[in-house]
């Protein structure tokens, strides 16, 4: 499932049938590729963060959670950064670790069952998800 | 699928302004200045500037072992800790780039070839001087014009006078693009001995 595909897809909490929320982001973290976090908007409470594990299903029509207190803020440095939107991957240069730039990510493929991202794509080329080293607020950073 | 990364020659002028980016994607700072061994025609490092139209100069640098990977768009380096106080690496001026530019370039036989305008480095696993970029004297064919001259692999970058062998002339070339092959072919000519 592409990133662009899945976003805007709403959260519902299955116990109580309600909308909590809305996926507007992802973050991405390396070692291996995979969506660690959604970064939710449209929510009620204070939190916006929304941990991959704690997810029941991220289905075709609707991302389920068992309850609303799974959606919560930023816990450390890295998940500030991240309710910031300073580590979106979409739009993002990409650099290889040689210092070669391949353009802005225009997408991402991941698998909706794991979480695993298969692949970066860019206007020019598509990057296997395990060639991501690294993900910073400048650049993204994959293996040449 | 990622292309393999040709063989990359770079003007030293270019990479000035170079973002410095950590493996993590972070950037840590500019390339401000290349700072040249006084011998061996290798890059001892780069000193650095802080990102931005406003920059000031740092008080570190980053040393050659410290560099991962010299691309055209950037300096990639694993993480900040490879950066070392710039009295390290850098305890005299004269090792810099400035003092290489203007200097005329002399064959061993004596005849001016130019003007450096530029130096020419090949990124590989070390980061070589293989060559000038010269404002053609009328030894040259192209008097006037900007044109490539090879180095030898053994030469100093900084000294008093900048001096090829005579053979270089036979490998100028007008264009970086070629260049590459050219610097290949003299230094192979050098080490037949026959120059």
């Amino acid at each position: 499932m592409l990133f662009s595909q899945a976003r805007k897809r709403n959260v519902v909490n299955t116990t109580t049938a309600t909308r909590v929320g809305r996926v507007d982001g992802f973050v991405v973290l390396p070692g291996p590729a995979r969506v660690a976090l959604l970064r939710l908007g449209k929510v009620s409470g204070a939190g916006t963060l929304l941990a991959w594990e704690d997810l029941q299903g991220f289905g075709p029509d609707a991302v389920t959670v068992p309850t609303d207190a799974v959606i919560r803020p930023p816990r450390d440095a890295l998940e500030q950064r991240a309710e910031d939107n300073d580590l979106e991957i979409m739009g993002k240069r990409v650099l290889t670790e040689r210092g070669m730039e391949l353009g802005p990510v225009t997408d991402v493929d991941f698998d909706p069952e794991t979480g695993a991202v298969t692949s970066l794509i860019t206007k020019t080329e598509t990057i296997a998800g395990q060639q991501l080293i690294g993900l910073g607020g400048y650049a993204v950073v994959v293996s040449a | 699928m990622t292309t393999p990364t040709p063989m990359l020659l770079l003007r030293a002028s270019e990479l000035a302004g170079r973002p410095v980016v950590t493996l993590g994607g972070e950037l840590v700072a500019e390339i401000k200045d290349i700072i040249f061994e006084r011998t061996g025609g290798r890059i001892a490092g780069f000193t650095l500037r802080n990102p931005g139209l406003f920059s000031r100069s740092r008080k570190d640098s980053l040393p050659w072992s410290g560099v991962h990977g010299v691309g055209r768009d950037a300096v990639m380096v694993s993480d900040e800790t490879v950066l070392v106080p710039s009295k390290e690496l850098a305890p005299r001026k004269q090792a810099h780039k400035a003092d290489v530019l203007e200097d005329r370039v002399l064959t061993d036989n004596g005849r001016d070839l130019g003007r450096v305008v530029d130096v020419v480095l090949h990124s590989g696993t070390s980061l070589d001087v293989v060559g000038y970029e010269v404002q053609a004297s009328e030894v040259l064919g192209t008097a006037g014009q900007r044109v490539f001259i090879p180095l030898p692999d053994t030469m100093a970058v900084s000294g008093e006078h900048l001096i090829v062998p005579a053979a270089a002339t036979e490998f100028v070339s007008e264009d970086l693009a070629g260049f590459g092959a050219a610097v290949s072919a003299f230094r192979a000519r050098l080490r037949e001995g026959t120059s």
